[in-house]
């Protein structure tokens, strides 16, 4: 019952909307809305759960309490924060571009939401489950680069400017070795679709066969959403804020709101790949499966924000050398280690 | 091995997440204050001489006295800490001879407006000194009429208690500026 309690509230929908006579391309629309609402109420609460958790394990990390006033343990902190951004002033440069300003924090949003159809976030609880899904996923993820860099140019901030410069050259950078990683598991799976990824670690997560390729996914997945110790964009120590620089009130809270969903949307892919998705572990099916994908989800997450309040930032050079030099080698190498021990393996009939 | 330390990174921050937290929660838990920590002012109308050591001492002339003549006596009427300007070096505190400034344990002495950042230890009204230099005089006098009365009594026999008695009034003096300042406190 808690196992299906998703599916089975978008089962009663499209049932009732049946029963009321009305055509079936309203209900699929219904049945679409629903994800979509689901989806982003969804986004927006995590975002705000993310930067109060944040904030909780950097100050535990630093032997300190953290929010603790606003509302029980501090929960609605970070509602507060929100509120106040909202209630604030968005100052536009004189120089800026106006338009590419202010809709640059909305769309960094789109390809957020757009990722979010793939995500498998239970059994049959991937609101379009592609037969590409992974090839989706890493196509529509690039878009966010150029969001960034547009947001960074429109600013007319020479710190926004090398900001998003820098962001352009990192997230192009490791996404190469991201995906090079990825590509054993989807020569593992023989698949880029999300469910048939998950249903083949039912024996053995791929965590276990493809260590390297984790680590390295792991890695490059810190990069792609510009967290410590490569968050060079934001570097406030040395380019005040990167291309955020001239955003202020809820223009910065879209950014800053985007990250976390972007780092969300790493981990459960880290997930779905590595970590057996929606799985449960020594055949503990008494917990339903989204909670199994959740409590995987989070302590991905979990380990992103422990990087972060552990690691200095790395210089430019150092980014640079480290993806193509260490990175991108060992993702070839690993592919070609994944071939050759597949051939071996059906060479010996196992 | 490459990433030794990485690992090792790790390992303390993990740690420290399990760690006794030592923020203190401030306005409920309080840090442990020294005795003689230097905080607010405190001020003893009653021990004070008027001497005005504290002014002469204060570095960065924080302190302003005001005060006026009743009989042969000094009466104080105000007493200002333009505490804004002050440096909590306690060099007032050291060269009071009658122990009359103190500095207490409070510390929180942010204010709302400026204007109200001035410590105002002692500020008489026109009325209240009228009253008080009425009183001391009237004191002086009675102190006066009590002598005579003493000497008529003695007899003034001998040089010496005359001497005596001189010495006395200050005496009788300043035990009546303790009652003085009870009644501007109130």
């Amino acid at each position: 019952m808690v196992e299906n309690i998703f599916t089975s509230i978008a089962g009663s929908l499209r049932s009732v909307i049946d029963a009321a006579g009305a055509p079936l391309l309203l209900n699929d629309i219904s049945v679409v809305l629903l994800k979509v609402v689901a989806i982003l109420v969804y986004i927006l609460v995590s975002a705000l759960w993310l930067v109060y958790m944040e904030r909780k394990i950097c100050a535990y990390i630093q032997a300190r309490i953290g929010p603790n006033r606003v509302g029980p343990m501090g929960l609605l902190q970070t509602a507060a924060d929100i509120g106040k951004l909202i209630a604030k002033e968005i100052i536009i440069p004189r120089a800026a571009d106006k338009v590419v300003f202010l809709l640059m924090p909305v769309l960094i949003f789109v390809p957020v939401l757009l990722l979010f159809a793939v995500v498998p976030f239970g059994k049959d609880m991937i609101a379009v489950d592609l037969n590409i899904g992974l090839f989706y996923f890493f196509s529509i993820a690039s878009l966010s680069t150029i969001i960034f860099w547009a947001g960074g140019w429109a600013s007319a901030n020479k710190y926004a400017l090398i900001g998003s410069m820098r962001a352009v050259s990192q997230m192009l950078s490791y996404e190469i070795p991201m995906i090079l990683a990825l590509l054993g598991v989807v020569m593992m799976t023989g698949s880029m679709k999300m469910s048939e990824i998950v249903n083949a670690q039912q024996h053995i997560w791929f965590v276990f066969t493809q260590p390297l390729a984790f680590i390295i996914y792991v890695i490059a997945a810190t990069a792609e959403t510009n967290r410590t110790p490569f968050d060079l964009l934001e570097g406030e120590s040395e380019i005040i804020a990167g291309p955020f620089t001239e955003y202020g009130g809820m223009t910065f809270a879209m950014w800053f709101l985007a990250e976390y969903g972007n780092v969300v949307l790493v981990s459960a892919l880290a997930t779905t790949a590595f970590l057996g998705g929606w799985l449960a572990p020594f055949g503990w099916t008494f917990i339903p499966s989204w909670v199994w994908f959740f409590l995987k989800l989070y302590l991905m997450i979990y380990v992103l924000m422990w990087f972060r309040w552990t690691y200095p930032r790395i210089r430019v050079d150092q980014l640079m050398n480290f993806g193509w030099k260490v990175l991108v080698p060992l993702t070839l190498a690993n592919i070609f280690v994944t071939g050759v021990g597949m051939y071996i393996y059906r060479a010996i009939g196992w | 091995m490459f990433g030794q330390g990485l690992i090792k990174g790790l390992a303390i921050t993990l740690q420290e997440l399990f760690t006794k937290k030592v923020t203190v929660q401030y306005p409920e838990q309080r840090c442990y204050i020294a005795p003689r920590f230097h905080g607010e002012f405190t001020f003893e109308e009653s021990k004070c001489i008027i001497c005005g050591m504290c002014v002469n001492a204060c570095p960065n002339k924080v302190i302003e006295i005001e005060s006026e003549k009743a009989d042969k006596k000094k009466l104080l009427t105000g007493y200002k800490m333009n505490i804004q300007y002050c440096l909590f070096c306690g060099l007032c505190v050291e060269s009071c001879p009658r122990d009359a400034i103190h500095f207490s344990q409070n510390f929180e002495m942010a204010k709302y407006h400026s204007k109200s950042i001035p410590l105002i230890m002692v500020n008489k009204t026109p009325e209240q000194i009228a009253e008080e230099k009425a009183r001391i005089i009237a004191e002086a006098a009675k102190a006066a009429e009590a002598r005579a009365k003493a000497e008529a009594a003695t007899g003034a026999a001998k040089p010496e208690a005359r001497g005596d008695a001189k010495k006395e009034p200050p005496k009788a003096g300043a035990k009546p500026a303790g009652g003085k300042s009870d009644r501007t406190e109130g």
